[in-house]
């Protein structure tokens, strides 16, 4: 069965790259610029993983993944998170609580997306600490 | 006493601000060629086509750094009091159809309508052009950034009283009165703004000392909340400065 990855990120160009090398993979993808679309997208589309920035308009990163931990529906769905800002301790709380499983700082590697998007769904879970940064 | 507790304690949080936010605006578009970079290196582009449009991609993101890195020296040059200035006699439309192409790729990227309603008439400008041409990119990318998806931005430029100006007006989010007067401060971000895109707070006020201070013009906003807003350059004619 092919998994499903919801990506979401206001930078094109960003979209573009991850989208590629996850398809490439042979996981289907679909690609959101802000967290409200991606909403919208995860109850439409029930996708395995989510992999989001953290700043975005309308709503970002961390507003979208506690609005995911508030339906039961999702409560499981692995969220991978992107960021270019550096997190401060409450951001991490944060990132514990809504049990957000990988924090990838920008300048990030679609390669190493790649190997935590595939861990994820063969595992359910990583190897790694959540908090890269 | 106190208050100069709180007045340091205030700019300390201002610079950490600053450095946290110039940190983002650098890393976004570095983040765009090292992943293409490391596409390329890793085979994933296997036709010409791809290729290119990834090369395409470094290359953009690549000039937008530099645009970043030039409003910070920018800004560097004016607190030090160095500003080095070649100014020569040119077109405005020349220069602003530059400007213009250069942030159309990001009005494209976010379904922007960007238009232009350039003046048929010459008009000739004493400017540097590339101090110039950055106030141009700033005002268009302010624009583009605070201008939601499928709204429009137009470039205009006319004959103004004894001089020219240009304006760049968009459908945005728009400024309050407050806002208004405080937006060509440095470091300031109109604050429900700030999740509605990245910025360093520097690109006004870069463009205001540019157009003022060298050039001898005026930068202006006019502008509403929910109705957009009009920023506006005047300057000397060419003719009126020789």
């Amino acid at each position: 069965m092919i998994k499903s990855v919801l990506l979401c990120d206001d930078e094109m160009h960003i979209l573009r790259a991850a989208e590629f090398k996850l398809k490439r993979a042979g996981f289907d993808v679909t690609c959101t610029g802000d967290g409200e679309e991606a909403w919208e997208s995860i109850r439409e589309k029930k996708p395995h993983i989510l992999v989001a920035d953290y700043q975005m308009p309308r709503l970002d990163g961390m507003g979208l993944v506690a609005r995911i931990r508030e339906h039961d529906e999702f409560a499981d769905l692995p969220v991978i998170m992107l960021t270019a800002k550096g997190f401060e301790l409450a951001q991490r709380d944060d990132a514990d609580r809504y049990n957000i499983l990988a924090i990838l700082a920008k300048p990030f590697s679609p390669r190493e997306l790649l190997h935590c998007v595939q861990q994820v769904i063969e595992t359910g879970s990583l190897d790694r600490p959540p908090a890269l940064l | 006493m106190l208050r100069n507790i709180s007045v340091q304690k205030a700019m300390q949080q201002r610079h950490a601000e600053f450095v946290s936010a110039v940190s983002h605006e650098m890393k976004t578009p570095l983040a765009g060629i090292k992943a293409y970079v490391e596409l390329l290196v890793d085979g994933e582009a296997e036709d010409a086509e791809t290729q290119e449009e990834f090369l395409d991609v470094i290359n953009g993101q690549a000039d937008r750094l530099q645009r970043l890195i030039d409003n910070l020296l920018n800004i560097a040059r004016i607190e030090a009091g160095v500003v080095q200035v070649d100014k020569q006699a040119q077109s405005l439309n020349e220069l602003l159809e530059e400007a213009f192409s250069v942030v159309q790729p990001s009005a494209e990227t976010k379904n922007i309508k960007l238009e232009r309603d350039l003046s048929p008439m010459y008009l000739g400008v004493l400017v540097d052009r590339d101090m110039l041409m950055q106030s141009a990119i700033n005002l268009l990318s302010n624009a583009i950034k605070y201008t939601p998806d499928g709204g429009t931005v137009t470039l205009r430029s006319r004959t103004d009283g004894e001089g020219v100006m240009f304006e760049v007006q968009d459908t945005g989010v728009g400024l309050d009165q407050e806002d208004s007067e405080k937006v060509f401060q440095k470091f300031y971000r109109v604050k429900k703004d700030k999740n509605m895109a990245a910025g360093t707070g520097l690109g006004l006020p870069v463009a205001k000392h540019i157009t003022e201070d060298v050039h001898g013009g005026a930068l202006r906003v006019k502008s509403e909340p929910g109705k957009g807003s009009t920023f506006q350059i005047s300057l000397p004619l060419a003719s009126e400065l020789s």
